[in-house]
C-alpha cells in the first residue's frame, strides 16, 4: 500500500487521460457526486468531463469515480 | 471429463445446492449461512421455481461482475424457491392477472426492470433527468421542508409513534409526488392508498395524472416522459414505474437506519456530536442494513464464465447485496455498524445498466429524514422494531421487509 500512495505523491509530473462513454453512461450520477471537478452531467443526466486529464491531487478521485461508475463508463489510461 | 460436464453432474445430484434463499435473518442481523456460503464459493446453487437449478452470489467481486455483465439478462420469470417457514409474498404474476390490455402493453413497452438494450435504454434516458446530482441539490431545500412538515406531524400525534407509517411513509411519498410533478389534487391520495391498490387501480391513477399532467407540463420527471416524444403506452409505462419504484425503498432506508442508530447509541452520538457525518451515515446504512437478500432476478442468455463462476445458458442469478455488502474482502468488520467508514462501493442501489435511477435523490431523502429526526428529538428510544426478528420476505425475490418501528421520546 505504501508504495502506492508513495507514487501517488511523487505523480507530479505523471499524465493520465480520462476516456467517458456517454453510451454506456447510465446516468446514475455517481461521478458527480464523489468528483465533482472532474465530472458532470449534461441536461439529460449524462456523464460530461470536465477535465480530461487532472494533475496527481484529483487523480485518486478519478479512480474513485471510475470504480464506482455502475455502468463502468469510465476509463483511465495512465 | 471436462469442466462443463462435471458441473452438470455435480449440479444434478447437487446435496449442497439451496433449497431456497437464506431468509432465517433480517437486514441489520443475516443469516449466518450467507458468511458460511461466501466462505466456501463466491456463488451456490440455489433451486428455482419449476423446478430449476441456479446461482446464489455472495461475493463482492462476482456480484459487481455478474450485475454489470449484459449476458445476463433481468428478463427472468422465476423466483428463488422459499425457505423456512415464511410465506411467500405475492409473486408479480398475480398482481399481473388484475390488470387489463392496455396496461400490459405499456408494462411491457416501459417496464425497465424487466427488459434490456435499446428500448430499456431509451425509457431509462427518459427518467433520469431530473434525478441527476445537480437537479437533487436544487431540491434539498422543499425536500426538508417536506420533512420538516412531516416532523411537526409526528410530534402532534405524540409518543410512542412508528417510525415506519408515520414518517418515513409520509416523507417518501410527498418527496415522490414533488420530484415527478404529481399534480396537487392527486397527492394525497397517492400517499394514502397508492402502494396497496391493486396494479389496475394504480395504472387507472397513473392514467388520470399523465393526462392532467400533458396540459400542464413542468419542471418535474413525468413532465420530462410526456416531452420525450415516447409512444402513449411508453409514457403511461414509464409514469407507473416512476410511480410505484423506489418510494418504498427509501422508507425502509429511513426506518432501517432509525433502528440501526438507535440500538448502537455510540454511532447515534457520533452523528449528534458532529452532523458532518451524515452523507457517509447514510451511505454506511446503505451497505450494512441493505434489504436485498436478493436483487432482481437474472438470466443466463448464453453460457456465462466470470473467472470461476459458471452459468449455463437458461439458468437463473441471484445477486445477493447483503451478501456482498458485509464481503469482507471489500469491507473490513464487515458485521460492524461504523457511520465514519468509507462504504461507498455498496450494492445498495445495485449496479450495472439497472442500477437505482433515483439513488441521488434517495440520499438526500434519507439524510434529511434522519438528520432532521435525530437533531429534533435527542431523547429519542426505541422500544420495539419488527424488523430485529425475522420477518415474511416482502418480495420473492428476497427482500426484507421493514415492518413497525415504535420510537418513544
Amino acid at each position: 500500500m505504501l508504495a502506492i500512495y508513495g507514487r501517488w505523491t511523487s505523480t507530479e509530473g505523471s499524465r493520465v487521460k480520462i476516456d467517458v462513454s456517454k453510451e454506456s453512461c447510465v446516468g446514475a450520477g455517481q461521478c458527480a457526486l464523489v468528483a465533482e471537478e472532474i465530472f458532470d452531467q449534461d441536461d439529460d443526466g449524462i456523464v460530461v468531463l470536465l477535465d480530461e486529464t487532472p494533475g496527481a491531487e484529483l487523480q485518486p478521485l478519478a479512480r474513485r469515480a471510475a470504480a464506482l461508475c455502475p455502468a463502468r463508463a469510465i476509463s483511465i489510461r495512465e | 471429463v471436462d469442466e462443463k460436464t462435471r458441473r452438470a453432474a455435480a449440479a444434478a445430484g447437487c446435496p449442497h445446492a439451496l433449497a431456497g434463499l437464506p431468509d432465517d435473518g433480517t437486514q441489520l442481523q443475516p443469516s449466518p449461512t450467507l458468511r458460511e456460503l461466501r466462505a466456501n464459493g463466491p456463488a451456490t446453487p440455489m433451486r428455482y421455481t419449476g423446478d430449476q437449478l441456479g446461482w446464489f452470489i455472495t461475493d463482492y467481486e462476482l456480484a459487481k461482475r455478474a450485475l454489470a455483465d449484459e449476458r445476463l439478462t433481468i428478463k427472468s420469470e422465476r423466483f428463488p424457491e422459499r425457505q423456512g417457514e415464511h410465506p411467500r409474498a405475492n409473486t408479480p404474476d398475480d398482481l399481473h392477472t388484475q390488470m387489463d390490455e392496455q396496461a400490459m402493453e405499456s408494462l411491457s413497452a416501459a417496464n425497465v426492470l424487466g427488459m434490456d438494450g435499446p428500448q430499456h435504454d431509451k425509457i431509462r434516458r427518459a427518467m433520469i433527468t431530473r434525478f441527476m446530482v445537480k437537479a437533487v441539490r436544487g431540491r434539498r431545500a422543499e425536500v426538508r421542508a417536506i420533512v420538516d412538515r412531516q416532523l411537526e406531524r409526528l410530534l402532534s400525534l405524540g409518543s410512542p409513534a412508528d417510525i415506519t407509517s408515520q414518517y418515513a411513509r409520509p416523507v417518501s411519498a410527498y418527496v415522490h409526488c414533488l420530484v415527478l410533478g404529481v399534480p396537487e389534487r392527486f397527492v394525497e391520495g397517492y400517499v394514502a392508498d397508492y402502494e396497496e391498490s391493486p396494479f389496475q387501480t394504480q395504472f387507472e391513477l397513473v392514467r388520470e395524472v399523465v393526462a392532467e399532467k400533458a396540459q400542464n407540463l413542468g419542471e418535474d420527471a413525468l413532465s420530462d416522459l410526456l416531452r420525450a416524444g415516447l409512444t402513449d403506452r411508453e409514457t403511461e409505462g414509464a409514469a407507473w414505474m416512476l410511480m410505484s419504484v423506489g418510494r418504498d425503498n427509501v422508507e425502509r432506508m429511513i426506518s432501517t437506519m432509525m433502528v440501526a442508530l438507535l440500538s448502537h447509541p455510540d454511532q447515534l452520538a457520533l452523528l449528534q456530536h458532529d452532523p458532518a457525518l451524515l452523507p457517509g451515515a447514510v451511505e454506511e446504512i446503505l451497505r450494512y442494513g441493505n434489504p436485498f437478500l436478493g436483487l432482481l432476478v437474472r438470466t443466463a442468455t448464453e453460457d456465462v464464465t466470470i473467472e470461476n463462476f459458471a452459468a449455463e445458458a437458461g439458468q437463473s442469478v441471484s445477486v445477493s447485496a447483503v451478501a456482498a455488502n458485509r464481503d469482507p474482502h471489500r469491507f473490513d468488520d464487515p458485521d460492524r455498524f461504523d457511520v465514519t467508514r468509507d462504504a461507498f462501493g455498496h450494492l445498495g442501489f445495485g449496479f450495472g445498466p439497472h442500477s437505482c435511477v433515483g439513488q441521488q435523490l434517495a440520499r438526500v431523502e434519507i439524510q434529511e429524514a434522519v438528520g432532521a429526526l435525530v437533531r429534533t428529538l435527542p431523547q429519542v428510544r426505541l422500544l420495539h422494531a419488527e424488523q430485529l426478528e425475522p420477518m415474511a420476505l416482502a418480495s420473492p425475490i428476497g427482500l426484507h421487509d421493514t415492518g413497525t418501528v415504535l420510537v418513544e421520546w
